[in-house]
């Protein structure tokens, strides 16, 4: 397989993609209102499939089209829109309250897990052959931010917002496989996602008709 | 062969396509049994076919079942016929007493249903990518069944277990990507490439230091489905507000599939970095696992919640196992698989019973069991001493052999450690279930008449029971046999 240089237009252009998706990351990491975690999700989906569609014209892949395709439909409108409509409208959703850390503390925090994930996973330490080995340290740092967002926001919404960003930084990764990933695998990846997001939207809405407001802080039926 | 593995997929899809038809509990409860049993009969003609070939592989490896796949096959599938039987009970009652309406129960079997089928399916094939989507599948799928009675609790509950199983399988397939980065040298393009047996048989090739990552994030991950410490938090929850044959399947087969995939990637990187990492991560999460469930057990209240630690202790001693190593510890881990499935199916069928009859889940308000329910308390009884591993249960044998096979590590102290909490877990478990059992009964304002006593929820306690206590008199040969050779396909 070749090899996508880092100095090649498609290769400048994937990296480059990798790092606005890092960027959009920080920037749900640093907001507080709903509707800001739903748009720079979107706005990363859409990023995403961009970079899909680069590394299909590369390697000349229909398959890699077809994923860039679901990625811009499924990830970039379909869960924005949904998450939208069903619940940030109808629970009338606004400013989040329950973040168990300050916005400048997250940053910090998140600046360091970046940092960490260079140290791990820098492309000296992969081995040849991989394709876009410079992807790879960002895509483990989205989904470590993903993960930080997810331990630091307790609402249920906002914690759902976080499991999809770090499904976007897998799916990242996963593009510098480029052929390795069989379609119908990824396709399955697809399905769960969009039934995940389905069956969890559901969860949300019946917790928020349960209880006054689906915070996870208030989550304190079960314990020990 | 073939045919043989997509019977036993298609098999428990009975239930839900009578479901689907608007049977009523009974019916779509007696198709779910029906189908379980084809499923099952079909698990035991594969493993049998198994022992004498070379493993069924097809469709561009997606499809692989060798001795391993076998073993786990033939434990769910038995797991999932315990429990279809006795979802017919309990659904029925439920549906009589009008606590679960007509809709609820139609989507209880049809999800009862698909979980069982997906995860049969995940250990029926070799592609690591097509296990991640199967495993996540089958999350959603028993997300739904422990949300099901649409409470304030169940739903919290739900919703718990899918975001953080959710987060975990989806590190997995990170762990899964650093696998595959890890094999670059192997230009891993085709299909075929992508199956684990294609890795295992090539680690050579492997690079190490991603190779480590990837063990990390898979047992992180999976281990999360497994329930092992610290990532087991969704799992006493889900367990205690599932519907009782749900909670069996927790259990008893979810917690296996995790394990499963651990024991393959666990079968790779040994093969590439030799036992010392692996070992040194599974005794650390086993360990962390064996503490955590053996400190909450000490806690009186909800029995389905004791009985969900007791799993969290159940996995870390496989883990353990695992992490021991050696011929006794792989035994001792499969053996122990096996029995700890068919005992926690057994304690969870029957505390949907008492569940029922005291309308509480809480172990306080149970008392004097043993007289007012014979079969239930004598089964949760029975049950309790054979999860706790007193001989002549089939989980006496197999913590026996994992026990000596720390021994025969260098270090007395790990081993040691282990009995001493084993001592805890009986001391804490056997003090809440004897008080349930014996006693006198405290008669509820408003006893159950329904068909919770019926001898039909009987019949996968005394089945159930009888299968643990041949296990521990006595291994057949065919399934030493096949223990043997799942041995021999990770090693």
């Amino acid at each position: 397989m070749e090899k996508l240089a880092a100095t090649s237009p498609a290769g400048v252009l994937l990296d480059l993609s990798g790092v606005l998706i890092l960027l959009l990351a920080f920037a749900c990491l640093g907001s507080k209102l709903f509707n800001r975690y739903v748009a720079y999700y979107g706005a990363q989906s859409v990023v995403l499939a961009f970079a899909a569609g680069v590394a299909a014209s590369t390697f000349h892949s229909i398959q890699l089209w077809v994923l860039a395709g679901f990625t811009l439909a499924i990830k970039g409108i379909g869960i924005p829109l949904a998450t939208r409509r069903l619940l940030l409208r109808r629970l009338a959703l606004g400013r989040d309250a329950a973040i168990s850390a300050g916005l400048s503390t997250s940053l910090i925090a998140g600046g360091g897990l970046t940092a960490f994930a260079y140290l791990v996973t820098r492309p000296q330490l992969l081995p040849h052959g991989v394709v876009a080995a410079a992807v790879v340290p960002l895509s483990t740092a989205v989904i470590l931010l993903g993960a930080l967002a997810m331990v630091l926001r307790r609402h249920t919404v906002a914690q759902l917002i976080g499991w999809l960003i770090v499904e976007n930084g897998v799916f990242l990764g996963a593009i510098t496989l480029v052929a390795t990933f069989p379609f119908i695998v990824e396709a399955g990846i697809f399905l769960d996602i969009a039934a995940g997001v389905l069956i969890m939207l559901v969860f949300v809405s019946g917790l928020t008709r349960e209880l006054a407001e689906a915070s996870a802080a208030e989550l304190r039926g079960l314990r020990g | 062969m073939t045919a043989l593995a997509v019977l036993i997929v298609a098999g428990p899809l009975a239930g839900p396509l009578a479901a689907a038809m608007r049977a009523r509990a009974r019916v779509a409860g007696l198709a779910s049994v029906a189908g379980a049993l084809v499923s099952l009969a079909a698990a035991i003609a594969l493993l049998a076919a198994q022992l004498h070939r070379a493993p069924l592989r097809g469709w561009a490896g997606f499809l692989y079942v060798d001795s391993l796949s076998g073993f786990f096959l033939l434990t769910v599938a038995g797991v999932t016929l315990l429990a279809a039987a006795g979802s017919v009970a309990y659904l029925s009652a439920e549906e009589d007493a009008g606590t679960l309406s007509a809709f609820q129960v139609r989507l209880y079997f049809i999800f009862f249903g698909l979980f069982a089928a997906l995860m049969l399916a995940s250990l029926e094939t070799g592609n690591l990518g097509l296990l991640f989507v199967l495993v996540e599948a089958s999350t959603l799928a028993s997300a739904a069944l422990v949300g099901l009675e649409g409470k304030a609790r169940s739903l919290e509950a739900a919703w718990k277990y899918v975001i953080i199983s959710s987060l975990g399988v989806t590190i997995a397939l990170a762990g899964t990507l650093f696998l595959f980065y890890a094999g670059s040298a192997l230009h891993l393009t085709s299909d075929q490439r992508l199956t684990w047996p294609y890795l295992f048989a090539h680690a050579a090739a492997l690079a190490p230091q991603p190779l480590r990552l990837a063990f990390l994030l898979a047992v992180v991950g999976y281990g999360t489905k497994v329930g092992l410490a610290p990532m087991h938090t969704w799992l006493p929850d889900a367990h205690a507000e599932a519907p009782s044959p749900a909670s069996a399947m927790l259990s008893a087969a979810l917690l296996n599939t995790g394990m499963y995939a651990i024991i393959r990637f666990l079968a790779i990187t040994q093969a590439r970095l030799g036992g010392t990492f692996p070992r040194v991560v599974l005794l650390a999460f086993g360990f962390a696992s064996v503490v955590v469930g053996v400190l909450f057990m000490v806690r009186k209240g909800n029995f389905k919640r004791l009985f969900a630690y007791s799993s969290v202790e159940h996995m870390g001693i496989i883990a353990v196992a695992l992490g021991f190593g050696g011929v006794l510890g792989l035994y001792g881990a499969l053996l122990h698989t096996l029995n700890h499935a068919i005992a926690k199916a057994v304690l969870f069928l029957g505390s949907g019973d008492v569940a029922l009859r005291y309308k509480t889940r809480e172990a306080a308000g149970v008392r004097g069991l043993l007289t007012a329910a014979p079969v239930a308390g004598a089964a949760l009884l029975l049950g309790s001493l054979a999860v706790l591993g007193s001989p002549p249960f089939g989980l006496f044998l197999s913590e026996l052999t994992i026990v000596r096979a720390g021994f025969a590590r260098a270090s007395p102290v790990l081993p040691l450690l282990l009995l001493a909490l084993l001592a805890i877990a009986f001391i804490a478990f056997a003090r809440t279930t004897m008080g349930m059992a014996t006693g006198h009964e405290a008669v509820p304002e408003d006893p159950y008449q329904g068909r919770a006593a019926h001898w039909t929820s009987a019949i996968p306690l005394v089945v159930g029971l009888a299968a643990l206590l041949a296990l521990g008199l006595w291994i057949p040969a065919g399934l030493n046999t096949a223990i043997m050779h799942s041995m021999a396909a990770i090693t």
